[in-house]
């Protein structure tokens, strides 16, 4: 006999009369490196059991591009090197996952930002290294990243494409 | 989301398990100094890590934790007589001293070596501040002892309560580290809680409900920092430490003082929430610590003579749904401690983590799991000593602050977010 409703409802053997429903992947995720050693860390998560992540990067990781924000369209390349327009990947989809590990693709950082606030996707950026050498890269994101990880450790990529259910 | 092998290592505590090894590292709460007085105190039953003990306080008013049943027939040590140095089992007299060691068998003849070679079980019991704090490892890698801030505070800065909270540890910890619940369950506390209300920092919490986050590495483990709009130009930041494996610290309102928790497993299924609030350069005013007393601000209002809060599971939290109606608190359930506690453990006694669907604004939450996963797994497999046993790591504050808005909280704010003796908080 439970003194309450909330102490029976918390118990656990209520729990085994939760609604059990399979899970589809809530988010159309977009992963986009900023710099060259991002673009690696990005093919390596890119293999992961993903169910609708797209993985990217932008011209700085080819080498090319510079400080300079990109003027018009924004270049985007697939993980097979295929152009893609920064308005088309992001069409349809609702979390953009922008990794940077130096601030070479600040600019980019700006402008990927600016487009997704402008279409109210919610942006993520995770910023590896041990130091801060993305410092302008942080800044650059930070007025559109919903949350900004700073981390050293290359797996909670995973780990947080992982517990959004990409 | 978190697969279900992770989870179970996460929640499980009790002895021989990666994450109960990993608490075993450490030194945690184990009981408030209150609760052992003075000599003789009567004994108290004490579960940590699904390890029943028992603690009293001899003659001399050492402190001892030790196995709370009898090496004889295993009767409980929590009827026994606490006298003449020792406790005695009330059964057959047997008697043990702070160390567990068993120092007379009465049945055996009087100068028997037999009481030798029967100890007990026994952990360190250590008073720091107003919290007897144990280590429950290997004696060989005991740490030195805690250097929390609000344990080193003169006595009249200070003030510590606890309460049991009905789940595990993990989901209650989780929701020290996830400052975007502030706005929606705590609204009706930054208006009229009398340990919260008035601050200029409380404006911008509810101007702006949508914070954006940035998580980083700590020595210890991590700093998460919640950004809202302030005044053109600059940004609100409450900065929020976690030092692992469970003290959080909650960011400071105005010249309020500063508070935090420390949650210690009791078993899968139970843990205590010990909250402190401090001040670090003046004494609680005599209605601050009043309001404490109460059961405002973190503190609850608990049954008298025992650390359950009176709004519990089995009352449904005292629910008032006038009170919600009006606007007076955003759940129906009072204070600041039982909004999370109700919430918390509605979840169940443990939350079925592979059925979150986690966002972005979860990230700090992800990153503490992933930081005790791999710290735990570590120990494990390779004997890595983990963030936060290092008593230097236990040096750090929360903090609230106006920055402009192209400034890093990390790096204007390393000085604000380090404990350092007789410095004010930065707090808006």
């Amino acid at each position: 006999m439970y003194a309450s409703e909330s102490a029976r409802a918390a118990s656990a053997s209520e729990a085994r009369y939760r609604i059990t429903v399979p899970i589809a992947p809530a988010r159309a995720a977009r992963v986009i490196a900023l710099d060259a050693r991002a673009a690696a860390v990005t093919r390596r998560v890119a293999g992961g059991p993903w169910a609708n992540a797209r993985f990217y990067t932008c011209e700085v990781t080819r080498g090319a591009g510079g400080s300079n924000e990109p003027a018009g369209e924004v270049p985007l390349y697939g993980l097979d090197g295929s152009p893609a327009a920064l308005g088309d990947v992001l069409n349809g989809t609702d979390v953009v996952v922008v990794l940077a590990t130096d601030d070479s693709g600040r600019a980019y950082a700006a402008a990927i930002g600016r487009a997704c606030s402008a279409s109210a996707i919610t942006t993520a950026g995770v910023v590896l290294g041990d130091g801060f050498e993305a410092e302008d890269a942080v800044a650059a994101l930070r007025p559109h990243a919903r949350v900004l990880l700073l981390s050293a450790d290359e797996s909670d990529v995973f780990e947080l494409l992982t517990a959004l259910r990409v | 989301m978190l697969r279900q092998d992770i989870n179970e290592l996460l929640t499980q505590t009790g002895p021989g398990t990666p994450m109960g090894d990993l608490f075993r590292q450490y030194w945690i709460p184990a009981l408030l100094a209150e609760e052992l007085p003075e000599k003789d105190s009567p004994p108290v039953r004490v579960k940590l890590l699904s390890e029943r003990m028992l603690a009293f306080r001899d003659s001399e008013g050492r402190y001892g934790l030790v196995d709370e049943f009898c090496a004889h027939r295993g009767a409980s040590l929590w009827f026994g007589r606490n006298e003449g140095s020792g406790l005695r089992c009330a059964y057959h007299g047997w008697k043990y001293d702070v160390t567990g060691q068993c120092v007379e068998v009465p049945s055996e003849a009087d100068n028997s070596s037999f009481c030798q070679n029967v100890k007990l079980t026994a952990y360190p019991l250590v008073r720091v501040g107003d919290v007897l704090w144990t280590y429950m490892g290997d004696p060989a890698k005991q740490p030195g002892l805690p250097e929390f801030e609000f344990a080193h505070v003169p006595p009249e800065q200070t003030y510590t309560s606890k309460r049991w909270q009905q789940c595990n540890w993990l989901q209650a910890f989780e929701g020290g580290i996830d400052s975007s619940h502030v706005t929606f369950l705590h609204s009706g506390g930054l208006k009229n809680d009398p340990l919260f209300k008035g601050a200029k920092g409380n404006e911008y919490n509810m101007k702006d409900t949508k914070p954006f986050f940035e998580v980083a590495d700590s020595e210890g483990g991590l700093f998460v920092g919640a950004r809202r709009n302030a005044e053109e130009g600059s940004y609100y930041w409450r900065i929020t430490p976690w030092v692992m494996p469970a003290f959080t610290m909650v960011p400071p309102r105005g010249d309020h003082p500063v508070h935090g928790h420390f949650w210690v497993p009791i078993d899968d299924e139970n843990c205590w929430t010990y909250s402190f609030d401090y001040h670090p350069v003046r004494p609680l005013t005599t209605a601050e610590r009043q309001a404490m007393i109460d059961g405002h601000g973190v503190h609850s209002k608990n049954i008298p003579g025992t650390y359950r809060p009176a709004a519990n599971m089995d009352n449904d939290y005292l629910m008032d749904r006038e009170a919600q109606k009006r606007g007076d608190t955003y759940s129906g359930v009072a204070g600041i401690a039982m909004q999370d506690a109700s919430l918390q453990e509605s979840m169940g006694p443990i939350v079925d983590r592979t059925k979150e669907r986690l966002v972005p604004a979860d990230s700090g939450i992800i990153k503490a799991r992933q930081k005790l996963r791999k710290a735990a797994i570590a120990l494990r497999d390779e004997g890595v000593t983990p963030p936060g046993v290092n008593p230097a790591h236990h040096r750090v504050r929360s903090a609230a602050v106006v920055l402009p808005q192209a400034e890093s909280f990390l790096d204007s704010c390393r000085d604000a977010v380090t404990a350092i003796p007789g410095v004010p908080q930065s707090s808006v």
